[in-house]
């Protein structure tokens, strides 16, 4: 009798402590607006958003991509239409994966294609963080000029489309990296490099 | 992926360099550099990294030793100096460990061996880069000081030290050695062109890491593409290594010459 009271009252705790997590997470959820998402809206509050192209239904923006050609080695810009906003940040990441996607023209992107985007912030100083899947290292064995093809295509993408960013920094799987394949330093922001882009 | 002709940071650098060489009033004109008595030679890659690929499955760390290699020789029969490797055989090296290994040996100059790889398969040639300087205010500032100091950095700078300031000074090194830099890339390239028989691609800037330590004239080679077949095949035979180890060789002699 007394087992059979004692194991009802814990059994009774046992619901109410499971009612009471439950009824936290749902506040937590309430107040944070939920995970991942809700950071980067805040990272990008003070950036100003691109124009609305068109009128208020307009769900499309035009960005310029720049890839390289097998009879030179310039860089060669082609038009693509990507999903517009909400914020530069996911236009952003839109555009870079239309770059290592590929071309639609016969040009060759200078990213393995296996490489994702994770994730790209747009600070209020205008450096831009890209954080690409660790494949953007490992999917190629470069060399000196394939190396800085994939870093300034990344770069010239970026600041030539998105107003908001100056220069852009590299990131491999969240961290910081030294070089893609030995060749190009990434520990500082990279400017943008159009001296080589076919008029 | 910066050309010289029309690169804007080159001629930025280029003015920046000039400004702080003008004798200014007050402030010690830099000194002539020290006599060279140390040459360091870095065999890109190595070990695990093994750089670029080619088709047939040659490595660019397996040719930039071999050139490295023969290019030691070469000194050491002609010249009086003592030569360093970053790397005398297939191991791994640290970016890090190889500006190290120059600066304290006190180079006086640093060659980086490399051969090219592109995804266009046709790309081929020869190039030589230097750093390129991607100066913010901040940076400049400190270029200023490096500028007015660089004679006696090497022994400004504790290599052992763990002092943040001199932590960003050794990653500033070869900022105040552009102009020289500069000057040893045209040379080597020159020599290049005329003994390779290949596309010369001139001299480039870029954001080298190999560079960026490097407390001395220093320039990085890439002796041709391992990505497009024929020079890979070049690139294999020891006769075409041992023309851009002499091209090399050649270059630093009239570097040398034009600094005694």
């Amino acid at each position: 009798m007394a087992t059979e009271k004692k194991g009802k009252i814990s059994r009774q705790a046992l619901i109410l402590s499971g009612l009471a997590l439950v009824l936290l997470v749902l506040v937590i959820i309430f107040f944070t607006g939920g995970g991942e998402e809700k950071v980067k809206r805040f990272v990008d509050a003070t950036v100003p958003k691109a124009p609305a192209t068109g009128g208020e239904q307009a769900a499309t923006r035009t960005v310029t991509l720049f890839f390289i050609a097998d009879g030179d080695d310039l860089l060669h810009k082609e038009m693509r239409e990507i999903a517009a906003g909400p914020t530069e940040a996911d236009e952003a990441e839109r555009a870079l994966a239309a770059l290592i996607e590929g071309s639609e023209k016969g040009l060759v992107s200078p990213l393995p294609p296996q490489t994702r985007v994770r994730q790209v912030f747009i600070a209020k100083d205008g450096v831009a963080t890209v954080d690409f899947s660790r494949d953007v290292a490992e999917g190629f064995a470069y060399g000196s000029s394939s190396e800085l093809a994939a870093v300034y295509a990344v770069v010239d993408t970026l600041v030539y489309n998105f107003k908001s960013v100056k220069k852009v920094v590299l990131l491999v799987e969240g961290a910081e990296r030294e070089t893609l394949g030995g060749h190009v330093d990434l520990s500082r922001a990279f400017f943008p490099d159009y001296s080589l882009v076919a008029r | 992926m910066k050309t010289l002709r029309i690169d804007r940071t080159a001629a930025i650098a280029a003015l920046l360099v000039a400004a702080f060489t003008l004798p200014v009033p007050g402030l010690a004109a830099p000194a002539q550099s020290p006599a060279i008595r140390t040459v360091v030679i870095d065999p890109g890659h190595g070990g695990m990294e093994t750089g670029a690929k080619g088709r047939f499955g040659n490595l660019e760390k397996d040719i930039t030793l071999a050139v490295s290699l023969k290019l030691k020789a070469l000194i050491e029969r002609d010249m009086g100096f003592e030569v360093v490797l970053t790397r005398d055989r297939d191991v791994d090296v640290s970016i890090e460990n190889r500006s190290a290994t120059a600066n304290n040996h006190k180079a006086g100059l640093f060659i980086s061996i490399h051969a090219n790889g592109a995804v266009q398969r046709k790309a081929g040639g020869s190039e030589t880069f230097f750093l390129s300087l991607n100066a913010t205010d901040e940076e400049t500032r400190r270029l200023a000081y490096l500028e007015n100091n660089s004679t006696d950095l090497q022994s400004r700078i504790d290599p052992s030290s763990d002092d943040d300031l001199m932590m960003i000074l050794w990653d500033m090194a070869q900022n105040a050695y552009i102009k020289q830099s500069s000057r040893l890339a045209e040379l080597v390239q020159g020599e290049l062109d005329a003994m390779l028989g290949t596309r010369n691609r001139g001299i480039k800037q870029a954001p080298f890491k190999i560079l960026t330590g490097v407390a001395c004239p220093a320039v990085l080679v890439e002796a041709a593409f391992i990505s497009n077949p024929d020079e890979e095949q070049k690139l294999a035979s020891a006769d075409f290594q041992t023309k851009v180890a002499e091209a090399i060789y050649r270059g630093l002699a009239r570097y040398l010459r034009a600094n005694e």
